[in-house]
Formats: structure tokens, sequence, C-alpha cells
């Protein structure tokens, strides 16, 4: 069985004191500026294509949001390279200012705990960076990982997945839908209130009121279900970089996992041919209604005038999954998790509660409730936001941690993952992270670009290469191209 | 500073939808244990108004 590749990169909400949204992409630059030393200070971009599109065209532009447009006006605009602010770390991460929200993309992980783990770990490097901002400005400098504002500001979690070029935009489409409209019953991490679709006093999705469209390159406005954005950071004549942007940023480092490990059941059902098949025509509603239904099985309308239920599809994927995935003990483990899950939520509460983000956090909104009082009020968003606040004193998530009701790993256990990369390619990164700016001239997720002893020189880094661990020890450049030569 | 709210007006307004009116099977809420008194103390501090100065700008 092919061991995927994935990444999650995450867009962070953040507040300085006495700032607002006019300075929001001065602030983010600021915030990503401090970074420590040991990184390297910026990204090749010769081979980003966002304006792709998987089923082979390229669009002018990009949708943006209409609101969005005004803040920028009259202002001087800055080279875009300076407006990025981007940064190499040393295990292969990637962080930079995009639209104003600081995002840090995870190396490129193939085990799905490893990866929940480098994303929580991203978390530290953000509030770290946060916090030196807020002692140069003497001001209060708050950090959320979250994708709403409560007033129709999205901003996004994408999760990245290698797949051959071969299996094509049709077939992934319909793998993937029914699964992505169903997913946040398991994954998602909660909003009270609703912003654009209809009323709701509390939901599991943070991103489900956000997606109009089926499928569309777009993703800053009009967003789609399924993201046709065709820029595959590996070989485009063999690869796809499967772009997911319907997802929730996760505090559960399980809820992570569970996010990033049943798309890859679906991938992998289908790359063995045998994934479920439900047709659903409109996949940006039916994932408004899937989020709404926290009070029940939900109901996800089919073709031909036929109905189901999100646990019914997600249930679909795990039995078809279980002989496909059963040499992998990760993927065996989250198919066992969900079942059960699935099955405790109603019947068993405690042990859905304190495994899945929306769960969790309408458990802890509804304490502060009292008799009568509405759950759609400013004072319960407020509350909500509260969950998503990374710090360990104030937040609720972080409070939830403290109490010992939920499991989150320590910082001890966490910061470590900042300088180690992942196996794979990143390994390969980091190595030129360390060897610094006086060698690497330029850093990508698909190449490297090194000041040899024969001049400068590209190297590419293969998707699914097998990247040794002597990476890990290179301590010149020579060593580092023999190696890349070699793969 | 920009604070103009978005186009998040319900677009289908559904009066009579009441949350366990979707149509698919529903089961009643359970009792739930409370939360410690430390995380209570924790919600009592946050600030009700956050949420209403809280802004950002759309990202991808």
């Amino acid at each position: 069985m092919r061991r995927i590749l994935a990444g999650i990169e995450t867009e962070y909400g953040f507040t300085i004191e006495g700032r607002g949204t006019n300075d929001q992409v001065e602030d983010a630059m600021a915030l990503v500026r401090k970074s420590p030393n040991g990184c390297l200070r910026f990204w090749d971009y010769r081979f980003e294509s966002p304006r792709k599109d998987l089923r082979g065209f390229e669009v002018d532009q990009l949708s943006i949001d209409p609101t969005d447009a005004v803040f920028d006006q009259g202002k001087a605009q800055l080279p875009a390279t300076e407006i990025r602010s981007d940064h190499i770390l040393p295990n292969g991460a990637r962080f930079y200012n995009d639209h104003g929200h600081p995002e840090y993309a995870t190396p490129e992980c193939y085990g799905l705990k490893e990866l929940a783990r480098h994303d929580a770990a991203g978390e530290i490097w953000v509030t770290d960076c946060a916090q030196r901002l807020a002692e140069e400005l003497h001001k209060t400098v708050r950090v959320y990982k979250n994708n709403s504002d409560y007033h129709g500001a999205s901003y996004g979690t994408h999760e990245s997945y290698l797949v051959p070029r071969s299996l094509g935009f049709q077939k992934l489409y319909e793998a993937l839908v029914p699964l992505l409209v169903a997913r946040p019953v398991l994954t998602g991490a909660g909003k009270t209130g609703f912003e654009g679709r209809s009323p709701c006093d509390f939901q599991m999705s943070q991103r489900a009121d956000f997606f109009t469209e089926k499928a569309s390159v777009d993703t800053l406005y009009r967003r789609p279900i399924f993201n046709t954005r065709d820029e595959p950071h590996a070989p485009p004549q063999s690869w796809i970089r499967l772009h997911v942007i319907s997802g929730d940023a996760n505090l559960m480092p399980t809820c992570t996992l569970r996010k990033v490990g049943l798309v890859k059941l679906a991938l992998h059902l289908l790359e063995a041919g045998v994934c479920p098949k439900w047709e659903i025509p409109d996949p940006a509603s039916a994932m408004a209604e899937v989020s709404r239904s926290t009070n029940s099985e939900g109901r996800i309308d089919l073709a031909g005038a036929s109905w189901t239920t999100p646990r019914h599809i997600l249930e679909s994927y795990l039995l078809a999954a279980q002989p496909v995935v059963s040499t992998d003990p990760e993927l065996s483990q989250l198919i066992d998790d969900c079942y059960s899950l699935l099955e405790a939520r109603f019947d068993r509460p405690d042990d859905f509660i304190f495994q899945v983000d929306w769960a969790a956090k309408q458990w802890l909104l509804q304490q502060a409730l009292e008799p009568g009082e509405g759950w759609n009020t400013t004072a319960q968003k407020s509350l909500d936001l509260q969950y998503h606040l990374l710090d360990p004193d104030e937040g609720l998530y972080t409070g939830l941690v403290a109490a010992g009701l939920v499991a989150h790993p320590s910082h001890q256990e966490l910061a470590p993952l900042l300088v180690t990369p992942p196996s794979g390619r990143a390994k390969a990164r980091g190595a030129s992270v360390r060897l610094g700016p006086e060698i690497t001239v330029a850093a990508g997720w698909s190449n490297l670009r090194l000041r040899t002893s024969r001049g400068e020189q590209d190297f590419a880094l293969p998707p699914d290469a097998d990247y040794p661990d002597a990476l890990d020890g290179v301590s010149d450049v020579e060593e580092l191209g023999a190696i890349l030569n070699g793969l | 500073m920009i604070h103009a709210d978005r186009t998040t007006k319900p677009v289908e307004p559904q009066p009579d939808r009441k949350l366990n009116d979707e149509g698919g099977p529903s089961k009643p809420d359970l009792n739930r244990p409370s939360a410690p008194n430390e995380l209570l103390k924790r919600m009592k501090n946050v600030d009700p108004d956050q949420a209403k100065k809280y802004r950002q700008r759309s990202g991808e």
C-alpha cells in the first residue's frame, strides 16, 4: 500500500491591542519576522501556480472578498516577497504572512500522529513569535487557532495530500466530496452562531458556512467544497497535490489526526477501486446542514430524492477501508476509533465529548448558559472565541487540558519537533536550513538551489524517494549534494 | 478602521426550522457532567464583548 505524504497549513487569527484589520498585513509581517535566528528567510516561488486548475485550464485571476479589497486602497504596496516575509524552519516547515494571517505550514509527513504533532508544534512557534512581538510593542498580542471572526470573514486550515495524477479530477471529486461533507461530525472545531447560511445556535464546523461551490480553483471567496488548484509541489506529470480547504483548525491533535486519516482512507479506497459511491447534488448546502445537526444524526440529500445521514456515509468508508488498509496499524486504529466515536455520540457522550473539538466546546459553553438564556449572543461567541485562544492560562481549550479532561502533548514533547524534520523530503529542506543562506540560495517544497564547489546547482526533492537519516547529520554542501544526487 | 458587516445575513431564513427538525433520526440531549470550578472561573473572566471587537481579514 502506498504511503501518502500529507501536510497542514494553518492561517492563525490574531489581535494586537489598539490595532485593527487595516493594520493586519503589517502586523502579520511583524509577527512572522519575530521568528528566531536559524531560519532561512526566503522562499522559492518558481514552481508555484495557484491559478492552474486540475481540470486543465488556468484562470486569469482568483476571486477575492470585496470587503477585503478595500483595506489596502491608497496604501503604498511593498514587493510581494517583503509582504510574505517567508521563513523556512529547521524542521522543514514554512512560516509566512498569508493575506494578513501568520501561516504555519507543517513539514510534509507520512504518519498521522507525526503530522498531528507537527501541527500542534506549530502553535508553539506562532505563540512564541507573538510573545516576542508583545514584549517589543509593550502591547497584548493574542493568537487564535480558528477559522472565523463571527462577522463573515474566514481564514483557512488547508490539508495537502500527494496523489498520482492518473487518478484525475473526476474520480477524486467523487471519492472525496461525500467524505468531506460528512467529516465535521468527527472533526469539526465547533462554532456558536452562523455566518451567511440558515440560523442556528451552535454548529459543528467553523468553515461550513463559507462554502458555496462544488468545485473551483478559488480559495478566498466563493469557496468550493472541492478545490481544484493544480500546484503539485512535485513533478506535475506524475503527481497532484490534493488541496483540501473545507476542514477546520483543530485544537485537539486527535481531531487533526482523524481529519487527515479519513481523507487518506478515501484516497486508499479510490486507488484500490472500491470507494463507496454517494451522489450529493449540492455538497455545500449539505455540509452546512451536517454542521447544524449537533443534536441529531442529521440528513444529507442525495440525487434522486433520496437521503442518508453523515454517519451512514462515514461508516461506508470505514467498512470498505478495513480490508484495504489492514496492513497499516495507524489507519486500522483510526477505523476502530471512528466506529467507537460514532457509536458513543448519543449513547455514551462522555466517550465522545472529550475526543471531538466541537462537542467539547458545546459541552463547555452550555455550562455558561443561565436558564432561559439563548446561545446566539455576543457573550456566548466571546466564550467560543476564547476556546481557540492559544494561552495556557486564559484559553478555554487549554483550560480543558489543564483540567485533565482532554489529552494534549506537553510543550516538552512538542518543542523538539520544531528543530527535527520528520521522515521524507523535509529532511533535505531541514539540512539546507542548517547549512544556512551562504549555501542555500533558494528552497521550496520540491527543490533546493545550493552553492556548491561547481557553482549554483538545482536539486529536485522527489516526494516519493527514500531520504536517509544521514541527512540529519549533514554538515557540508558536498555531502548534501551527494545524497540528493543519489536519491 | 473598517467595521462594516460582511454579507452574512441568512440567505434563506427558515423560521419554522428547529434544531431537531432535519428529518433525520434524532436523539435527545443526555445529562452531562459539569465543568470543574477552575474552568468555570476562566469562563467568568472572559470579556463578554470580545467577539464583537474581534475582526479579521478573509484568508484562504
